[in-house]
C-alpha cells in the first residue's frame, strides 16, 4: 500500500514534468502540423541555462524566493528566444514545402542541439553530467510511516508550477483573442492568413510560448533528476510527444491527461518490474494507442478532402 | 525515376539470361577488386574499410527504398540491423564448429555464413513485418515515431537480455566476413533496388509517394505496397547487419543506436530521396571522409586525440548538414534521378536497342 | 436489358452536424451515360467519394457489380471495376506519361496460386478464410521476387502491360508525351491523362469529375464525342460531373440533380432542364418570380 501511494506520488511528479513538454508539442503541432523533434533538446537547453545561472548566483541567492524564480524566468525568456530562432531560420522557409522536408530538418536541429552539447569546446558543457545547483532546498513534507511514503517540497512546487503554467495556458488559448487567432491558425494556416490573421507572428508566438514551458520544465526535471546531460532532452521529449499522442495530438487538455498517465504508468512499470524497461514503456504505450485509437483519447478523426 | 525504357530492353538479350547476367557479371570483378585490395600495404585497414563503406552502402540503399521510393519516413533501420547481427551472430557462434561433410572447411564456414545472412536477414524481415502492418496504415509522422520507439525496444531488450550478453554483447563471432562476400551483398542489394524501382512494384511505390490518395483508386492497395517495401528493405538491413557482425570484434547494443539511423537517413537524404544512384555516392562518400579526416588529423597532429574531437564533431555537424541540406538543396544530390538513366542519352542513338 | 454495374441505394453521410449527401441513389448499367449536376457544395465529389470507397456512408447500401461494397477500401471497389477521375487534377506528377498509366495497368499476373483458387479457400469461411488471406499475401511476395529476379515471365507482363498502356495512351491523343514527365504537360492534356490511367485499371464503370473543367468550348465538345467513343469502345458505363449545364444536356441520357445534398431531380435532360427546383437552385429562389420568361424559355 506504502508502495503504490509512492509512486502514485512519483507518477504524479514525472507525469506533470512530461506535460509541460507535451504542451508544446501538442501546441506546435496544432498549428504547423510539424512533430517538433528539437523541442525536448530546448527543454535540455533551459536546463543547462538554468544551470549556469544558478551556478553563477551561489548558494544563497539561488535558493531564495526571488532567487528561483530569476532563475526559472532567464531560462524560460533564452529559450523563447531559442525557439523563436529555430522557428525563423529553419521551420519557416520550408513551411509550403513538403511535411518531410521540415521533420527531416526538425531532426537535424535535434541532433545538432544533443550532440553540440556533447562538446567541450567554448560555452559548450560536454558529455558529463553536471550537478544541479539547488534553487529548492529540499525538505520532506509529508512522510507516511517510516520513510515508507515520502513526499518531497520540490515535487509539490513542481506539481503547483506545471499545473500554474498549463492553467495560463488554457486561459490563453481559449479565452483570449491570441487563443482564437492560434486556434485558427491550426484548422487552416492559409485562410486564417486570408482572415487577417497575422499567422506568422502567431506561429512564432506559439513557438516562443512552447520553448518556454519546455525551459521550465527542464529545470524542474533537473531538480528532480539532481543532474543535467545533454541527452535528457532526448527521452523526455519522446516520451512527451507519446503522451501528446495519446491525449490526440493538437488537443492541449488532452495533452496534460496524456502526460499524467503516461506518467504513472511508467512509474508502476518500472516499480513492479525494473527500472531498464521504463523507456521502453513509453514507446510500448504508443504503439498501443496508435493500435488502437490512433486519434488518441481526445482526438477527433479528420477526414481528408478529396 | 526508372525511366520507362531502361530496365526492359536493356540490351538485345534473351529473357533467361537478363535475369542473372549481371551477378555473373560482377563475381569476378568483385574478386579481383579482392585480390588487389589484400595485396596493398596497409591490406587488412582497407578491406576494413571497405567492409565498412559495402555495410553503409546497403543500408542506405536498402533504407532508400522506403524513405525514398515510397516516400515514407522511417528512422529505425539501426534497429532492423541490429536483429540481423545478433541473430546471424547467435547462430555462427554457435554452429563455428559444425562441418558440413564433403566440403573443404573453408567451404563449409561461408555456407554457414550464408545460412546464418540469411537466417538474420529474413528475421529482420519478419521484424519489418510486424513493426510496418500497423504502422503503415497511419499518418506518416507516426511512422516516424514508431520506428525510432522499435529502434529503442530493440535496444532495451538486447540490453537486458544475458542470452544477448546486455551491454557487453556478442563477443567471439567467427570472423568469416570477407571484401567480397560485402561487395557481393552490396551488388545484389543495389541489383535490387534498382529492379524494384524499374517494374511496376516500383512504379506503384512512387505512385503512393506523389499522391496516395490516387494510387489507392487506381487500384495500389497502398498499406500492403507500403508493408512490402518495409519488409525488403529490412530483409536487406538485416543482412548488413549479420555481415557487419563478421567482421568486427564484439557486436552490442552501442552499435545499433538511434545515431547510426540517424547517419543512414542522411545518406538517403543527401543523396536524393528515391535515388539509388544517390545513396550509393552519399553513402560511400560519408563514410570515407570522416575516416579520411580522422587519418588525415592523426598524420598530422601525430596523437589520437584529435581524431576523437573528429568524431565527436562529425555528430552535430550531421545534424547541421541535414538542416542546411533541407534550406538549400532539399532534393539532395541526385534528387530523384539514377545515373543509369542519364548514361544512355551519352550512347549514340545507332547503337541503342530499339 | 444491360446488367447493373453500380447500384446505389438511400445513401446518406453525414460529416459531423452536416449532412452532406442524403438519400442519394443512382443505378449504372453497361452503356449509360449519365450526369451529376449541382452548384457547387452540393454533394456532387462527396458522392464520387463514397462510391469509391474513400468515405464510408452512414447509411445506405452501395453495389459495385453486384458485390456490397459498404466500407471497403478504395483499391478493393477500384479491383471490381470501378474507376475515376478527380476534380483537382491528381497525377502522378513526378512519374512520365505512360508510368501514371502503367500504375493503373496492374499485371495479370500469373501468380503461385490463382485467383479462382483463393476465393474457393476463401468460401470456406473461418479459419480457412484467413488463410485465404495469407496465401494472397505470399502470391504478392512471390511477385517481387519474380521482379527481383526478372524472370522470363516477369518481363513478358511487363512488356505486355507497358503495350496496354501505350494503347491507352494512344487512344486518348497522348503518345506524343508517353516519356514526359506528368506535371509538364498542358493542362487539357493532363486531364485526358487521366482519363487514361482510369481506363487502364480495366473498369466496367468510369467516373468523370469534372473532366471539362478550364477547357476552351472546342475542347469541350471533342472531350464529350470522345466520352461516347470510350463508352463505346469498352463498354462502359459512366457517370459524369459537370458544370457546364449545356454540355452534361447534350451528352447524357438521364441527369441527376444534386443540392444541399438532396437529390432535387432525376430525369432525362428535358424534364430536368425545365423542373423549377433546379432552376431556383441555380439562379436562386426569388429570381424565377421576377424573371418569368425564364422559366417559359426552359420548358421550350
Amino acid at each position: 500500500m506504502a508502495d503504490f501511494l509512492q509512486h502514485i506520488i512519483n507518477g504524479i511528479a514525472t507525469g506533470t514534468i512530461y506535460a509541460l513538454v507535451a504542451l508544446g508539442y501538442t501546441m506546435v503541432y496544432g498549428v504547423l502540423k510539424l512533430i517538433n523533434f528539437a523541442h525536448g533538446d530546448v527543454m535540455m537547453v533551459g536546463a543547462y541555462v538554468g544551470y549556469a545561472t544558478a551556478l553563477k548566483m551561489g548558494p544563497g541567492t539561488r535558493s531564495s524566493f526571488l532567487g528561483a524564480v530569476l532563475v526559472f524566468l532567464l531560462s524560460m525568456a533564452c529559450c523563447a528566444i531559442l525557439g523563436f530562432l529555430i522557428e525563423r531560420l529553419a521551420y519557416r522557409p520550408l513551411r509550403e514545402k513538403p511535411r518531410l522536408t521540415s521533420l527531416i530538418t526538425a531532426i537535424g536541429i535535434s541532433f545538432a542541439l544533443e550532440y553540440g552539447f556533447q562538446l567541450n569546446i567554448g560555452f559548450l558543457p560536454g558529455a558529463a553530467p553536471r550537478a544541479f545547483p539547488e534553487i529548492i532546498v529540499p525538505t520532506e513534507w509529508l512522510i507516511i510511516g517510516d520513510r515508507d511514503v515520502v513526499l518531497w517540497n520540490w515535487q509539490v512546487l513542481s506539481f503547483a508550477i506545471a499545473v500554474a503554467l498549463m492553467l495560463v495556458l488554457q486561459y490563453l488559448v481559449f479565452k483570449t483573442r491570441f487563443g482564437r487567432a492560434m486556434r485558427a491558425v491550426s484548422f487552416d494556416h492559409r485562410i486564417a492568413a486570408l482572415m487577417g490573421i497575422p499567422t506568422d507572428r502567431v506561429i512564432a508566438i506559439t513557438f516562443m510560448l512552447g520553448s518556454g514551458l519546455a525551459a521550465g520544465a527542464g529545470i524542474l526535471y533537473a531538480i528532480k533528476d539532481t543532474i543535467v546531460q545533454p541527452l535528457m532532452g532526448l527521452y523526455v521529449g519522446l516520451k512527451a510527444f507519446v503522451a501528446a499522442v495519446i491525449g490526440g495530438i493538437g488537443h492541449v487538455p488532452g495533452a496534460m491527461v496524456g502526460a499524467l498517465l503516461l506518467g504513472l504508468v511508467e512509474e508502476f512499470v518500472v516499480g513492479y518490474t525494473s527500472s531498464t524497461w521504463r523507456d521502453a514503456v513509453a514507446f510500448g504505450f504508443l504503439i498501443l494507442v496508435l493500435l488502437l485509437r490512433p486519434e488518441g483519447l481526445f482526438g477527433r478523426v479528420t477526414a481528408e478532402k478529396v | 525515376m526508372q525511366s520507362a525504357q531502361a530496365t526492359v530492353k536493356a540490351v538485345g538479350l534473351p529473357y533467361g539470361v537478363r535475369g542473372i547476367l549481371p551477378i555473373l557479371l560482377a563475381i569476378p570483378v568483385i574478386a579481383l577488386a579482392q585480390w588487389l585490395l589484400i595485396g596493398l600495404p596497409n591490406g587488412p585497414f582497407v578491406i576494413y574499410i571497405a567492409s565498412i563503406v559495402g555495410v553503409n552502402l546497403i543500408l542506405a540503399v536498402s533504407l532508400n527504398i522506403v524513405n525514398g521510393m515510397t516516400g515514407q519516413f522511417s528512422i529505425g533501420h539501426a534497429g532492423f540491423m541490429a536483429v540481423g547481427a545478433y541473430t546471424a551472430g547467435k547462430f555462427s557462434l554457435h554452429a563455428k564448429d559444425l562441418v558440413i561433410s564433403h566440403l573443404p572447411a573453408a567451404m563449409s564456414d561461408q555456407v554457414l555464413f550464408l545460412f546464418a545472412l540469411l537466417i538474420g536477414g529474413c528475421t529482420a524481415a519478419l521484424c519489418g513485418f510486424i513493426v510496418g502492418l500497423p504502422s503503415l496504415r497511419l499518418r506518416g509522422d507516426y511512422l516516424a515515431i514508431v520506428t525510432l520507439g522499435f529502434g529503442e525496444i530493440i535496444r532495451v531488450i538486447l540490453q537486458s537480455t544475458e542470452a544477448f550478453g546486455r551491454a557487453l554483447g556478442l563477443a567471439g563471432i567467427p570472423q568469416w566476413s570477407s571484401l567480397f562476400m560485402v561487395w557481393i551483398w552490396a551488388f545484389i542489394t543495389v541489383l535490387a533496388a534498382r529492379r524494384i524501382a524499374g517494374s511496376s512494384h516500383g512504379r506503384s511505390l512512387w505512385a503512393i509517394r506523389e499522391d496516395e490518395v490516387a494510387a489507392e483508386a487506381m487500384g495500389v492497395d497502398t498499406t500492403s505496397y507500403k508493408v512490402r517495401a518495409f519488409v525488403v528493405s529490412s530483409f536487406f538491413a538485416g543482412i548488413a547487419g549479420g555481415l557487419f557482425a563478421h567482421f568486427v570484434p564484439i557486436i552490442n547494443p552501442g552499435s545499433f543506436t538511434f545515431v547510426k539511423s540517424i547517419e543512414v537517413v542522411v545518406m538517403v537524404v543527401a543523396g536524393g530521396l528515391g535515388s539509388t544512384t544517390g545513396a550509393i555516392v552519399a553513402s560511400i562518400f560519408l563514410t570515407l571522409l570522416p575516416e579520411a579526416l580522422r587519418s588525415a588529423f592523426t598524420a598530422i597532429s601525430g596523437n589520437a586525440e584529435i581524431a576523437q574531437r573528429v568524431d565527436q564533431i562529425r555528430m552535430p555537424i550531421y545534424g547541421l548538414l541535414l538542416v542546411t541540406l533541407m534550406l538549400v538543396r532539399p532534393q539532395g544530390l541526385f534528387g530523384n534521378r539514377e545515373l543509369w538513366d542519364v548514361i544512355p542519352r551519352w550512347i549514340p542513338r545507332r547503337r541503342r536497342a530499339a | 436489358m444491360s446488367e447493373v454495374l453500380l447500384r446505389v441505394e438511400q445513401a446518406t453521410i453525414h460529416f459531423g452536424g452536416l449532412k452532406a449527401l442524403s438519400n442519394f441513389n443512382l443505378e449504372i448499367r453497361r452503356g449509360d451515360l449519365k450526369g451529376l449536376i449541382g452548384p457547387n457544395g452540393a454533394g456532387k465529389t462527396t458522392a464520387f467519394n463514397i462510391l469509391t470507397g474513400v468515405y464510408r456512408p452512414t447509411s445506405g447500401n452501395i453495389f459495385v457489380a453486384g458485390q456490397w461494397v459498404n466500407g471497403a477500401k478504395p483499391h478493393q471497389i477500384n479491383r471490381l471495376g470501378l474507376a475515376r477521375t478527380f476534380q483537382n487534377i491528381r497525377l502522378f506528377r513526378a512519374l512520365t506519361a505512360i508510368d501514371n498509366v502503367r500504375v493503373a495497368c496492374l499485371a495479370e499476373a500469373s501468380p503461385l496460386i490463382s485467383a479462382e483458387r483463393l476465393d474457393a479457400i476463401r468460401q470456406k469461411g473461418g479459419l480457412t478464410g484467413r488463410l485465404a488471406n495469407l496465401l494472397d499475401s505470399a502470391n504478392d511476395y512471390y511477385d517481387w521476387w519474380r521482379a527481383l529476379a526478372l524472370t522470363p515471365g516477369f518481363q513478358r507482363e511487363e512488356e505486355r502491360l507497358t503495350r496496354r498502356a501505350e494503347e491507352l495512351l494512344k487512344i486518348m491523343g497522348l503518345a506524343h508525351r508517353r516519356d514526359e514527365e506528368a506535371r509538364n504537360l498542358p493542362y487539357g492534356e493532363q486531364r485526358r491523362l487521366e482519363i487514361a490511367r482510369a481506363l487502364g485499371t480495366r473498369p466496367k464503370v468510369l467516373l468523370l469529375d469534372e473532366p471539362a473543367a478550364g477547357m476552351n468550348t472546342r475542347e469541350k465538345s471533342e472531350l464529350m464525342v470522345l466520352i461516347r467513343q470510350l463508352r463505346d469502345q469498352f463498354s462502359l458505363g459512366i457517370l459524369v460531373i459537370e458544370h457546364d449545364v449545356r454540355l452534361i444536356m447534350g451528352i447524357c441520357e438521364e441527369i441527376t440533380v444534386l443540392d444541399y445534398g438532396e437529390t432535387i431531380a432525376c430525369g432525362p435532360p428535358e424534364k430536368v432542364r425545365s423542373d423549377r427546383r433546379v432552376i431556383e437552385a441555380y439562379l436562386g429562389d426569388s429570381y424565377l418570380d421576377t424573371h418569368p420568361e425564364v422559366e417559359q424559355a426552359a420548358r421550350r
